[in-house]
């Protein structure tokens, strides 16, 4: 018992200390700047609305001055006709207050129902921006980041934003108003007493600063552990197959909890002190309120005040408090939007491979020639992948990379494709430097087979159907048939219609790839890429396949990656990668008889083969 | 909801406090007007400054108290939330973890991860509010209420006739908003999964240009979750104009009756000011209304989607009479007559193999794409179990071992080399949590990818990024064998998983395998691994077609024969 009275005082701050070391070791721009900026981006998306954001606000203006208005009229009525214990004209008055508080309610019902769908479209042009520019990033964000994490920023943070913006705006208009409003009021009755009010304000702004200089680096702290947490339970539900098989359970919630712990951590102490603000501004109000009883008291002793002036002022100085209480609360709840924006605008300020594309070029009528020259590339700054490549490939030939794993076969995809920029020298399609083709133009020519077979959460034939938007229910199953995985499809539960997992299961590895090899085929390009495209299927399939892909890579200049060299030995062009250098080049035939690199690999293949 | 809360159990003390010091707090502020009153009626109207003034240091000294009982409760609120929302979560992460794959396909995977963050987080920060502004609320219309009855029953009797219709009125919203609220969490799953696809299938969707067409998906769900969200909240926000409204109207209510009773003598105008005081102060209460009655609508419908998934029935559990002493010694596999079939699927995956595995053994299973290769695979583990037949390691049934006994001893690799975040030797470690350097550096070595490591940037201790992206495809199969080697299992388990390896490095590889005293089943599509195999299992659409060496198969199945020309240079099969 006594332990867990304890408790709530033992939570350790060390989460933030660590935060103020590693923004000080990274250069920063000043903080409230920071803020300043990101509620001007904010405010960016709002104005999208601006007209009805109008609106919103005259609707603001009118109930909080009709707020105003029904207490004063209250007080005046005590004062007037209970105090004074008359009736004339009494009952005109209350009809009067009756349509004041009429229109009163529905000034707010309409400042609501406007702001919300305000705020709803923002959140869902934010959403929508933010979508709209991952898909802009080049493929080395995608490789540095854990998809979690991005999606907690697409759910979690943006949400954040959402539910501030669904409030707080209105309140911070109306705070403003009943606040400026109230004052007036107040120093219209007694500017004695509004002075006396007015003693709590510097208080309130320093107790305000003290905690929201906290709360906003532990709203940012609990926002970057809820993504890191988000990103560990996407990879965990990812890779199920792996934690079972493995017995890794224990670990893994190990894991989990040291994680879920660190966002405990920062959450407690954002709610604690954010929790202080509401405390402070109560106090503050029932402070002003006994000052207001008891020096009114005085005045009214002396005749220097009525008692229907205690009463509104009693009254007011609550509606003076209530508005700085909202406002600070509000503050609370902006940080943790303002946490949560920063981390959307983040991805925003991530340059994407647009920016710089209005000048390049499309591509047009592509014959297909391709020529690398003097390529090299790199990952990562210190190893080269790829050095100084040189290669050419005519219109309709078959070119094939070989070579071990890591020898920079997919790399080489990569670069022709635009996933990667080339470090130095260039890529050629019929004469042009494709880093002047815009990506999108350039890959609109080229259909892939990849290494990993991805597929939709969706129906057999959404999946094949992606090679090609527009194709018809005769073309999808001819490109299935073609692939030999008509027959398989025939066996699912609902044919083509058969909803596939996400996650592949129903159907194997081998199946997945039969069914890219159709969507390849649907795609119909010019130029046709297949990295390890066969590599799951069994080999008398394979052979099926390898006479169809013979027939679909006639007129067409492809490139194929694949370790069994039988598939391969037909290329018009085999490359030999090593330690990615191209080491030999030439026909199969042509390679055998030099006897180097490519004879050792294909004698090897032979001898397991021939026994 | 009731479900969900019982997780607050252990913290009934601090939330009692929590409650208690809300109750302090609330108690000052319900008895300020009656000091106020006091202040006017005893002390103002009767000329008496003493009064005045010991009453407003009396006030004052219940301010400090009700602020010191605010502050503290935030300490009790937070810690309360904070560890409730850590314990449901960890409980729903280890519910996840016991998931069968059966019941994994019940919820998408989006889903699961909007429920373990996103939901949680409603509740709790619903939890937070209830223990320090919400139930302010209702107590303090409650509080309200007793104080102006006893101040004057005649007036209290016009403010209390309202509020059992707000009551009524506002468990409806409640109900209702719930339900919207549900769905709206359901878009926000659908959103999400739209989102983790792209993430997932990003080079598919760049390489096919499908960037426009993703986003219009995507744009599709995200209106979807804007119209449902709007409509939902809309409901919420009329409950504060109606609220107010009827607040107004019934403080008018007791201004015309106060009047009348004042005239007539029989109320003081000291208890007027007063009761119309609780009145603007429950009307005040009644406006955090929308706000208490949209964070339980919420709260609610997400406890709803938690408990799901915390009630789902884990179909693949520990057998009750499972024995923990029944532990792998030798790695024998033998198949009874098994039949399986996937959960919601007509055919069957598997149908009545029987076979034994030796230990020490390498068994090679050859087969065409979909013929049930992986599925064999996985009742060894007992990822599934078998419909009928009986799967046994060591002469034991595996439904009657620990889950954990079983797995410890088995290495698995499966066909998608599935890497996490973190550096190469914790990936490689990942498979044996007390692995040693050497072993680490051994089972790299054997699963001939120490040569790539040591070529890194960092070596071991090199960055992976999601699913080991920055690697290539043998490279992550060679690190997923090395995970599952260094283990040094009793069975180890090939799902294919030198495909993307050449000839040379596969060859090698095997034969280091050779010094591990284990069982080992590999899923192959080489003739030239088979042959290496002790024996070759032959499978077609599920059945087990063949059984045998090389040479017997070449000379009985048609199959194997086939399979075997079709890995030969191709002009050889010409000229056969």
């Amino acid at each position: 018992m006594l332990n867990e009275l304890k408790r709530p005082f033992q939570y350790k701050r060390n989460s933030l200390l660590n935060m103020e070391k590693e923004e000080a070791s990274t250069k920063k721009r000043p903080k409230s700047n920071n803020y300043k900026q990101t509620l001007k981006r904010i405010w960016q998306f709002l104005s999208f609305n601006k007209g009805l954001l109008l609106l919103v606000l005259f609707m603001v203006l009118l109930s909080s001055l009709l707020g105003l208005l029904g207490p004063f009229l209250v007080g005046m009525a005590i004062d007037e006709y209970i105090v004074k214990k008359s009736s004339d004209g009494f009952i005109p008055l209350l009809l009067g207050l009756a349509g004041i508080y009429v229109v009163y309610s529905l000034s707010i019902w309409f400042q609501n129902y406007w702001m919300i769908g305000i705020a709803q479209n923002t959140v869902y042009e934010m959403r929508t921006k933010l979508f709209q520019h991952l898909h802009k990033l080049p493929i080395a964000f995608f490789d540095k980041r854990q998809h979690g994490e991005l999606m907690s920023r697409m759910t979690n943070d943006i949400e954040n934003v959402s539910s501030t913006l669904n409030s707080s705006v209105i309140q911070v208009f109306s705070s403003l108003i009943t606040l400026i409003g109230t004052i007036s009021v107040m120093l219209w009755l007694s500017p004695l007493l509004t002075l006396l009010t007015l003693i709590i304000v510097p208080l309130m702004f320093f107790g305000m600063k003290w905690i929201t200089k906290r709360t906003g680096e532990l709203f940012k702290e609990q926002q970057k552990n809820l993504g890191e947490l988000n990103g560990f339970i996407e990879e965990t539900i990812s890779g199920q197959r792996i934690i079972k098989t493995f017995s890794q359970e224990r670990k893994v919630i190990a894991e989990f909890t040291e994680k879920a712990e660190r966002l405990k951590g920062a959450g407690y102490w954002a709610q604690t002190y954010s929790g202080f603000i509401p405390k402070l501004m109560n106090f503050l109000n029932n402070f002003s309120f006994t000052i207001i009883a008891g020096i009114g008291g005085i005045l009214a002793l002396k005749g220097m005040i009525s008692i229907g002036v205690i009463v509104i002022f009693a009254e007011y100085s609550r509606s003076f408090t209530r508005p700085l209480n909202d406002l600070a609360n509000q503050f609370n709840t902006l940080l943790s939007a303002i946490a949560g924006a920063e981390r959307v605008f983040e991805i925003l300020d991530e340059e994407d491979e647009f920016l710089h594309e209005n000048d390049l070029r499309e591509l047009n009528d592509v014959r297909g020639d391709v020529e690398f020259r003097n390529v090299t590339f790199s990952y990562e700054e210190e190893n080269q992948t790829v050095k100084n490549i040189d290669l050419h490939v005519f219109p309709g030939e078959t070119a094939a990379f070989v070579g071990s794993t890591g020898a920079g076969k997919t790399t080489m995809i990569n670069l022709l494709s635009r996933f990667y920029e080339v470090d130095s020298g260039c890529i050629l399609i019929d004469g042009q430097d494709i880093s002047d083709i815009k990506r999108e133009s350039l890959r609109q020519h080229m259909g892939f087979v990849l290494q990993d077979s991805f597929l939709f959460q969706g129906t057999v034939i959404e999946n094949i159907r992606y090679g090609r938007l527009s194709a018809t229910e005769e073309e999808v199953v001819t490109a299935a048939k073609l692939a030999n995985a008509h027959s398989f499809i025939m066996k699912l539960p609902h044919q083509y219609d058969s909803v596939l997992n996400q996650d592949g299961s129903g159907i194997s590895q081998g199946q997945k790839q039969l069914l890219s090899i159709a969507r390849a085929f649907l795609a119909n390009p010019t130029i046709l890429i297949l990295d390890e495209a066969t590599s799951s299927i069994d080999t008398v399939t394979e052979l099926k396949i390898q006479a169809v892909l013979k027939e679909l890579m006639k007129g067409r200049t492809c490139f194929v990656i694949a370790h069994r060299l039988n598939t391969v030995q037909n290329a018009n062009r085999i490359f030999v990668l090593d330690k990615g250098r191209i080491v030999e080049e030439g026909t199969h035939d042509f390679l055998i008889k030099q006897e180097g690199v490519y004879f050792q690999l294909h004698s090897n293949a032979e001898a397991s083969t021939n026994i | 909801m009731i479900k969900v809360l019982s997780y607050l159990k252990p913290y009934r003390i601090a939330v009692a406090i929590a409650l208690f010091l809300t109750f302090t707090e609330l108690a000052v502020e319900l008895v300020q007007p009656l000091l106020m009153a006091k202040i006017i009626d005893n002390g103002i109207l009767k000329s008496d400054l003493a009064i005045v003034m010991k009453w407003g240091v009396i006030m004052l000294g219940f301010s400090l108290i009700s602020f010191a009982a605010g502050v503290i409760n935030s300490f009790y609120s937070a810690h309360a939330s904070q560890s409730f929302g850590f314990d449901v979560r960890m409980s729903l992460f280890e519910k996840v973890q016991s998931f069968s794959f059966a019941n994994f396909n019940k919820f998408s995977a989006a889903s699961l991860i909007t429920r373990m963050t996103n939901d949680i987080t409603q509740i709790q920060n619903t939890l937070f509010m209830s223990l320090r502004i919400m139930l302010r609320a209702p107590l303090l219309i409650i509080g309200g209420l007793v104080m102006a009855f006893v101040v004057n029953v005649k007036l209290a009797l016009i403010l209390s006739v309202v509020v059992p219709f707000l009551f009524i009125f506002l468990t409806w919203v409640m109900n209702k908003g719930g339900m919207l609220f549900k769905t709206v969490q359901e878009k926000l799953d659908s959103m999400n999964n739209v989102m983790r696809e792209n993430l997932n299938g990003i080079r598919l969707i760049k390489t096919f240009n499908r960037r426009k067409y993703e986003v219009k998906r995507f744009t599709d769900a995200n209106e979807e979750l804007k119209v449902r969200t709007v409509k939902a909240l809309r409901l919420m926000e009329v409950t504060m104009p109606i609220l107010l409204f009827i607040m107004n109207i019934s403080i008018l209510g007791v201004l015309w009756f106060g009047n009348i009773q004042v005239n007539t003598g029989s109320v003081k105008v000291g208890e007027v000011v007063a009761i119309v005081n609780y009145a603007t102060r429950i009307t005040g209460a009644f406006s955090i209304f929308s706000f208490i009655i949209m964070a339980f609508s919420r709260a609610r419908a997400s406890s709803k989607r938690i408990v799901e998934v915390l009630d789902t029935a884990v179909d693949l559990s520990d057998h009750a009479d499972a024995d923990s002493s029944l532990l792998i010694k030798k790695g024998k596999i033998e198949f009874k007559n098994v039949t399986f079939q996937y959960p919601g699927t007509k055919t069957f995956a598997l149908e009545n193999i029987s076979f034994i595995a030796h230990p020490g053994e390498t068994v090679a299973i050859l087969g065409a794409t979909g013929s049930g290769k992986t599925s064999l695979f996985q009742l060894i583990p007992r990822l599934y179990d078998a419909c009928s037949g009986e799967v046994s390691i060591d002469g034991m049934d595996v439904r009657q071992m620990k889950q954990e006994n079983l797995r410890s001893q088995i290495g698995f690799v499966p066909q998608e080399a599935l890497l996490f975040t973190g550096t190469v030797k914790e990936n490689i470690a990942w498979g044996k949590e007390d692995a040693s350097m050497d072993e680490i550096i051994d089972a790299a070595k054997n699963a001939q990818i120490y040569e790539t490591i040591n070529n890194l940037p960092n070596k071991l201790e090199t960055k992976l990024g999601q699913k080991g992206v920055n690697l290539s495809g043998g490279q992550k199969q060679r690190l997923s064998i090395a995970r599952a080697i260094v283990r040094k299992p009793k069975i180890l388990l090939l799902d294919d998983s030198t495909s993307a390896l050449d000839m040379r490095t596969e060859a090698k590889l095997l034969h280091a395998l050779k010094a591990y005293t284990c069982t080992i089943l590999i899923i192959t599509q080489k003739i030239s691994t088979a042959m290496e195999a002790d024996k070759i299992l032959l499978l077609e659409n599920g059945r087990l077609l063949d059984e045998g060496n090389h040479e017997s198969l070449l000379e009985s199945s048609e199959l194997y024969r086939q399979i075997f020309r079709s890995q030969l240079r191709e002009e050889k099969i010409n000229y056969a």
